[in-house]
């Protein structure tokens, strides 16, 4: 099990398109991965739950892996999130 | 509107006649020689100057209205100057002449137009609104015009064209539609004209609501589901690209990003379904029609409206956050 911690850089947040953009890097793994805000844990690969988490800019949120290739599918979602997805920054 | 499309490669003044007898209720006053002369503009004209001898720059190419000011003129006229006149006119090889109001045109120009070979048709309309009518008429005969491969459908009203490699399951998806209720209007090959702003489609004469499914051979979709099952001419509403599975990940997740297809320089909505095993490709179609519809009566698509109150709680949520921020620093 692997966790990585990240603020959301954008400043509308994690809204529909940037949660495509999280699921769409998760489900190139096999293994699980997850999403996690002070609130909520959601699997990274459900874009309604990704969107459910409502987590808006400058949110502190975890995301987490287990399974085949977990190390590389944490840093290729952070590495999503951290690119703030192609939209405003803070 | 007209049946189906008419090639303007044999827009005859006959064809012209065949398809506008009952809507302008036509009468031919000649003989069917002036047939075959083809209608080659879709603009009209009304020779009133060239009955008056200005013969410059007479568009004898055009169809030719005669109101009451061009029968009155030739009333007025005296039987010389008549004779002139009509020359004047025949003298050209003109499409064909239509006059309005049920006037009675001189004997002279009758004989003069079986002489020369050209159609003479009466109208008990008024000038205008024959104008209008034909125009209109000639304007959808002349349009700009492509053919299309894909499969057009009519579904709650929306004109779906699917489209999408060959093979790749167009016709079976469209099949399950038909069968469902909505209705063919062509497979395989689409006509698209462009009509004002709109796009018309239509399929072809020869095809007609035949569609060709693999290990079945061709099959006639008016004969076996009915009438009711298929349309000649419809609107087209929204592109349906159906992609290989291999191009899944350029699909889009959330319909948020708008897509459009050009055709003849107007921009289609479109949306992009990845074909995969066990997907119901019938019950995508229909969905993505009802969601076009749903989109331009509301002014935006649902995943639209869905962000918005996503984004709009995302704020709430953030000012409820430093509120409760101030109040344990304060109670600290």
């Amino acid at each position: 099990m692997i966790e990585k911690k990240i603020t959301v850089p954008n400043k509308l947040g994690i809204h529909a398109r940037p949660a495509a953009l999280i699921v769409r890097a998760a489900v190139e793994f096999d293994c699980d991965v997850w999403v996690e805000s002070p609130a909520d844990k959601v699997n990274a690969k459900s874009i309604m739950g990704v969107m459910t988490l409502a987590a808006s800019g400058g949110t502190l949120i975890t995301v987490s892996a287990q399974g085949d290739q977990e190390e590389t599918a944490v840093e290729t979602v952070v590495e999503v999130i951290r690119s703030g997805f192609g939209e405003e920054m803070i | 509107m007209q049946d189906r499309f008419i090639d303007p490669r044999i827009f005859s003044v006959g064809v012209m006649y065949d398809s506008l007898k009952k809507r302008l209720s036509l009468t031919c006053l000649t003989d069917s020689e002036g047939y075959n002369r083809m209608v080659v503009s879709p603009d009209i004209n009304r020779p009133g100057l060239c009955l008056s001898g200005y013969t410059h720059k007479f568009m004898y190419d055009r169809i030719q209205i005669f109101g009451e000011t061009e029968i009155i003129l030739l009333g007025q006229l005296s039987d010389q100057e008549r004779k002139s006149a009509i020359e004047n006119i025949f003298n050209f090889p003109i499409v064909c002449i239509i006059i309005t109001k049920d006037l009675k045109p001189p004997e002279d120009i009758i004989s003069a137009a079986i002489e020369s070979g050209t159609a003479l048709f009466v109208s008990p309309l008024d000038t205008t609104p024959l104008i209008h009518d034909l125009t209109d008429f000639l304007g959808e005969v002349f349009a700009f015009h492509i053919s299309l491969h894909g499969t057009l459908v009519d579904v709650y009203g929306e004109g779906l064209l699917v489209m999408g490699r060959s093979a790749i399951g167009k016709s079976e998806a469209v099949l399950g539609l038909v069968e469902r209720g909505h209705r063919l209007v062509a497979d395989d090959l689409v006509r698209v004209r462009k009509v004002g702003n709109s796009l018309l489609g239509s399929g072809d004469a020869l095809i007609g609501f035949h569609m060709e499914i693999r290990g079945i051979g061709f099959v006639s979709i008016s004969e076996l589901f009915g009438v009711g099952a298929t349309k000649e001419i419809q609107s087209v509403d929204l592109v349906v690209r159906l992609l290989d599975a291999g191009l899944v990940d350029e699909a889009d997740r959330s319909g948020l990003e708008d897509k459009f297809m050009n055709i003849l320089g107007i921009d289609v909505p479109m949306v992009e379904i990845p074909v995969l095993p066990g997907r119901n490709i019938t019950l995508l179609l229909e969905v993505a029609a009802m969601m076009n519809i749903q989109a331009k009566d509301t002014g935006c698509s649902s995943a639209e409206r869905l962000n918005r109150k996503l984004i709009a709680r995302m704020g709430r949520k953030k000012l409820r956050e430093e509120y409760d921020r101030k109040k344990d620093n304060s109670s600290e």
